[in-house]
């Protein structure tokens, strides 16, 4: 790796990254000086729009790698607005829920803009280095925040727990990435190596076994029905988008950049693990109560659905496989979102409303809002006029050039187990008042105008994708991996 | 491959010294069972203090300000080490490389400036502040 | 035009949502009249200034949807989408006339539902692209599953997710095979396109063809519903309300089998001739079945269920005759069953209304009190077994005269189905209207309102019965190029 020299259009194109950090620096001082809730929830605000701003200059000097560490071209600015925009929610979300429950809110967005960072960096990193360093940064940066707002020990063992097994995850991707450097001699994914020896199939096995730790495949995903019910609920919702959409994004990369991917014996491990996730995740989420953990449960399924696209991959090259990566996660991305923005705003000041039962008569007591997320579980479910369905339309596509037949047949299967407890969820709304528990809307956090535009930012946007898809779709096209 | 036989070579006596190291462990770990007395009793099992039954209550509190100030020397004398780094390539990397660990250090600045604001370097205790600032109040 | 079609009943659905606020009848008022716009729009095509030429469409819309795929939003009408538009219009009517005294919550809530699944079952007839058939295929269950869960009978939170995941799942397949079909025209001719027209001329090897042909089938078969997939239809029908379950046995039933016309003959027509002795084995299974299954209920709903899969067991057997009697007399199945499993269904939600019991133990005698309900119940009995001069009876027909000239033993079991369907028909008014009474009821018999709705679907199938030959004229339009395919393959029957 040579010292590549930074010009000006380096400097350009890593505007976004340098905005990002920026923000958390100004943030930090301000935090230090002023402890304000609502200018920190602003400069975060202003921060994050910078960013999004500063897309259009970097996209203009064009695909172009950046240090040898990061590439910047279509993909990762993509990645980079959609984290960006569901941070904007998240913070959104939150400044309702920390009013009532924390006592120094402010750093909640400092955490969260350093998070932002490490996915942005994971999102453009074509170098173990990056990779790594963008990954602990967002991991480090979860552990507080998912023990942050409540003083619950749920939290506090959630929050243990990650860090744990994050730590464990970690040791393996870098004991992997030990491997592979020993092997090809180079950190950049692209590194090649002779003849595929024993050693570089056990490094590549072991980054496989970090990363599915961040995403929860199956064998690795006990972590996450826990976490996600102790973390609150926008932490849960970022952890579940931009954390999972990240760590997807740069698994992509690899696959496309690393030679190594595409080991024979790649196909039949993360094939194997896919078609797990998709059958443990849907057949756990069954018997959930609680639709945190539910959500957990289904996300652990959409991360075995989504992990077609990376398979399929190999054989139908990087760009379908890249646009189908790209519309699944934004759909997914927006639809977590409102589910856990609909949870946020459910949730009274001292707890959360977690359980099924707290739902129950929702379309009678709060039509709006349970119109959101019924349309979520839909979107989540993949029935058309949503996001989702679009998404799963794009995986059959990629699944079915590449002929998966068997993984299409299990993701049919866990499909119709996956639509068995969203509709639970949704015929719970449905019933009438008296036959549950329902919350009046007083026992409900007090919604801000900034909650409830980003929920219907998120609905609007969930339907449109849906009905209209085809600007997005042409985008990412024109932009996607080659 | 010449270079790594070399190396290897080289690495003979870290080797002898590593297995040294381990035989004068093993060996004073094993004089007591040949060399010491047997006793047993209720006292001698407790893993606190062993051999004295203790008494009161063993969750003392501790003021635990050593405790962040340590995470402080720890987490500034890491970044120490990439500014050993520079210093090493100082010439080669020139003004871009200097402005680079400035924004560094005044990154590194930044965030000592608000753990000191936070008052996490404030060495006295709750019970102190307190009477500090009643003092203060006060005067 | 067709868009508006759509467009009003979904625009209709969420102005009778919001028109609840003006008053409990508001909504009731609103669905009606956004059905009769509907009705009205769709009759200029009857008109003899349409007359259409040979697989030219009445009427067509074109607009690009998804340009990466080559999904185009493409509606267009023919005759058989035409006589199933008109089939819609009418039960929708019907179905709101059935709920005005039945639904008492949530009345703007229940006409949306009710307005969304026709204009997504109208979607269904219409859409010309795969994918946006496909849409509105899922997207007409939503509301469905809903008007189950929400206004339904006592267990009606299993009945509706039975019927979700049924539909659902089977779409999945029917997705899998639509991308399947579409990739191999991708491959072979390097275009992206989901259009209906276009992929009618996709060229499939004789393996994958019928594996693509079952995927179609299944979601089909699902629909109809044929023995094996049947068993979320008693259920369903069951627990829906009374307008519920009128649109099912109306409407949505009648997808399925649009479904086969339109999409399984034509696209894989070999793939379908091989596999017409089992389809039509599936036929014969299903009247069998449901009939005998129908004559064991004790509710009255699952009783109307049962006979309903029968009936559709004969749509299924006329359709893989494939030849002109045949889908013909599928046709005129689908049209008349329509109206009278629906008729039924809204007598039996008026009896559950009245006594609370859809039990027919519970029954009996309830002529002296309801004479008008017992004659129009006798009419639909009657019309229901096959009674010349009704329509169903020259559906029935027609079908079994198409079987014959395919295969007769089928037929012969078939024909067993007719005899079947007195059984089950009689021992309905039997055990209700006649017999012993157990317990007194104190009734009002039909008002004004029942009458009127009563009285246009009884009309409906006199004229289906006595001069059928309008409707199949206009049907005929569509299917003409449908039966034309089947020769195409081999030596013409004699």
């Amino acid at each position: 790796m040579s010292a590549a020299a930074i010009g000006s259009a380096e400097l350009t194109a890593l505007l976004p990254i340098v905005t990002l950090g920026t923000t958390a620096v100004v943030v930090l001082l301000w935090i230090a000086f002023r402890r304000n809730h609502a200018e920190a929830v602003w400069l975060t605000l202003g921060g994050l729009s910078a960013t999004l701003l500063a897309l259009a200059p970097a996209a203009g000097t064009g695909p172009r790698d950046v240090t040898g560490l990061l590439r910047i071209d279509g993909y990762a600015l993509f990645f980079i607005a959609l984290f960006c925009l569901a941070a904007i929610i998240v913070v959104l979300l939150a400044r309702d829920y920390l009013r009532e429950r924390a006592e120094q809110p402010e750093e909640f967005y400092l955490l969260l803009l350093t998070s932002l960072l490490g996915a942005s960096v994971l999102a453009a990193s074509t170098h173990f280095a990056s990779f790594f360093l963008g990954l602990e940064t967002l991991s480090i940066s979860l552990f507080p925040l998912i023990a942050y707002a409540t003083r619950d020990a749920r939290a506090l063992e959630a929050a243990t727990k990650y860090l744990v097994l994050s730590g464990v995850a970690s040791g393996f991707l870098l004991f992997g990435m030990a491997l592979v450097y020993a092997e090809t001699g180079s950190l950049a994914f692209g590194g090649t190596a002779p003849a595929a020896t024993a050693v570089l199939q056990a490094g590549a096995v072991l980054i496989l076994v970090g990363v599915g730790f961040k995403l929860s495949f199956f064998p690795f995903h006990l972590w996450t029905a826990d976490v996600y019910q102790g973390a609150p609920a926008p932490v849960t919702a970022l952890l579940a988008t931009v954390s999972k959409g990240a760590v997807f994004a740069v698994l992509l990369r690899y696959g496309v950049d690393a030679p190594l991917a595409r080991l024979p014996m790649s196909e039949t491990v993360l094939g194997t693990l896919a078609g797990a996730s998709m059958l443990i995740g849907n057949l756990a989420a069954l018997a959930q109560h609680n639709l945190k953990r539910l959500l957990a449960y289904s996300s652990i399924a959409h991360m075995g659905y989504l992990l077609l696209a990376v398979i399929a991959m190999q054989r139908i090259g990087p760009a379908l496989a890249a646009e189908t990566l790209g519309f699944y996660l934004a759909a997914y991305t927006l639809t977590t979102l409102a589910a856990f923005g609909v949870m946020t705003a459910m949730s009274p000041a001292d707890r959360e409303a977690e359980e099924i039962g707290d739902y129950a008569g929702l379309f009678w007591t709060r039509p709006a809002i349970a119109l959101l997320l019924t349309l979520s579980l839909l979107s989540l479910a993949g029935i058309p006029l949503t996001a989702g369905f679009i998404g799963k339309f794009y995986l059959f596509i990629a699944a079915s050039h590449a002929a998966l037949w068997p993984l299409l047949g299990l993701f049919v299967v866990g499909s119709g187990l996956g639509l068995y407890y969203y509709l639970r969820v949704i015929f719970r709304m449905a019933a009438s008042v008296g036959e549950g528990t329902a919350p009046g809307p007083s026992g409900a956090l007090q919604v801000s105008l900034g909650t409830e535009a980003a929920l219907a930012f998120l609905g609007l946007s969930i339907a449109v994708l849906g009905l209209l898809p085809a600007s997005l779709i042409d985008f990412l096209a024109a932009e996607a991996l080659r | 491959m010449n270079v790594d036989r070399v190396q290897v070579e080289s690495l003979v006596p870290l080797a002898i010294y590593f297995l040294l190291v381990l035989g004068v462990v093993g060996v004073m770990l094993a004089i007591p069972r040949f060399v010491a007395q047997r006793r047993r009793s209720q006292a001698r099992d407790e893993p606190f203090e062993s051999g004295i039954l203790s008494v009161g209550d063993t969750h003392l509190h501790l003021g635990v300000h050593f405790w962040p100030i340590a995470i402080f020397f720890v987490i500034f004398d890491l970044e120490a080490i990439f500014i050993f780094a520079w210093a090493v390539a100082v010439r080669e990397v020139g003004w871009p490389g200097y402005l680079e660990m400035l924004v560094f250090v005044s990154v590194l600045l930044a965030a000592l400036v608000y753990l000191w604001k936070l008052g996490a370097l404030d060495w006295r205790t709750r019970r102190q502040q307190l009477q500090d600032s009643l003092l203060s109040e006060r005067g | 035009m067709l868009v508006l079609l759509i467009a009003i009943l979904a625009v209709g659905g969420l102005a009778a949502w919001y028109g609840e606020r003006a008053g409990p009848d508001a909504p009731r008022w609103i669905a009606l009249a956004a059905i009769s716009l509907v009705g009205l729009l769709l009759l200029p095509y009857f008109g003899p200034a349409v007359s259409p030429t040979d697989g030219a469409w009445l009427s067509e819309i074109y607009a690009t949807w998804i340009p990466r795929f080559g999904v185009g939003f493409h509606l267009a009408l023919d005759g058989l989408s035409l006589a199933l538009a008109v089939l819609t219009v009418l039960l929708g009517a019907a179905a709101v006339a059935a709920s005005w005294t039945e639904i008492r919550d949530r009345v703007g809530f229940f006409h949306c539902n009710l307005l969304w699944t026709l204009a997504g079952v109208l979607g269904v007839f219409l859409a010309m692209d795969l994918f946006l058939f496909f849409v509105f295929w899922e997207a007409m269950i939503v509301p469905m599953a809903l008007l189950i869960a929400i206004w339904g009978h006592e267990d009606r939170t299993a009945a509706a997710m039975k019927f979700f995941l049924f539909t659902q799942l089977s779409g999945l397949l029917m997705l899998l095979a639509m991308i399947g079909l579409v990739l191999l025209h991708h491959r072979n001719t390097g275009i992206f396109t989901f259009d209906y027209p276009v992929l009618l001329n996709a060229e499939l090897d004789g393996d994958v063809a019928r594996w693509l042909m079952l995927g179609f089938f299944v979601a089909f078969a699902v629909k109809l519903p044929a023995v094996p997939f049947h068993t979320w239809l008693p259920d369903a029908h069951t627990q829906a309300p009374t307008g519920g379950s009128v649109l099912l046995a109306g409407v949505l039933l009648k997808t399925g089998a649009y479904g086969l016309l339109r999409f399984v003959l034509p696209l894989f027509p070999e793939a379908a001739a091989a596999f017409a002795p089992v389809a039509q084995g599936l036929g014969v299974a299903s009247i069998l079945y449901g009939g005998w299954l129908a004559f064991g209920q004790d509710d009255m709903k699952r009783l109307i269920a049962y006979t309903s899969i029968s009936h559709m067991g004969f749509v299924l057997v006329g359709v893989f005759a494939w030849n002109e009697q045949g889908i013909d007399g599928a046709v005129m199945t689908m049209l008349a069953h329509g109206i009278s499993a629906s008729a039924l269904f809204m007598l039996a939600g008026g009896l559950q209304e009245r006594i609370h019991t859809r039990d027919m133990r519970r029954m009996g005698r309830l002529w002296a009190d309801v004479p008008r309900m017992g004659a129009i119940a006798l009419f639909f009995s009657v019309a229901a077994l096959g009674l010349p001069g009704l329509g169903n009876f020259v559906g029935e027909f027609l079908v079994l005269q198409g079987g014959y000239l395919v295969s007769p033993v089928i037929t012969a079991i078939a024909a067993l189905g007719l005899v079947v369907a007195p059984v089950y028909s009689l021992v309905l008014m039997q055990r209700v209207f006649q017999g012993t009474c157990l317990e007194p009821h104190r009734l009002s018999d039909c008002g004004g309102r029942e009458l009127a709705a009563f009285g246009v679907l009884m009309l409906a199938t006199l004229w289906l019965g006595l001069y059928p030959l309008p409707a199949l004229t206009v049907a005929k339009w569509a299917t003409a190029p449908v039966v034309e395919l089947s020769y195409s393959g081999e030596d013409p029957p004699p």
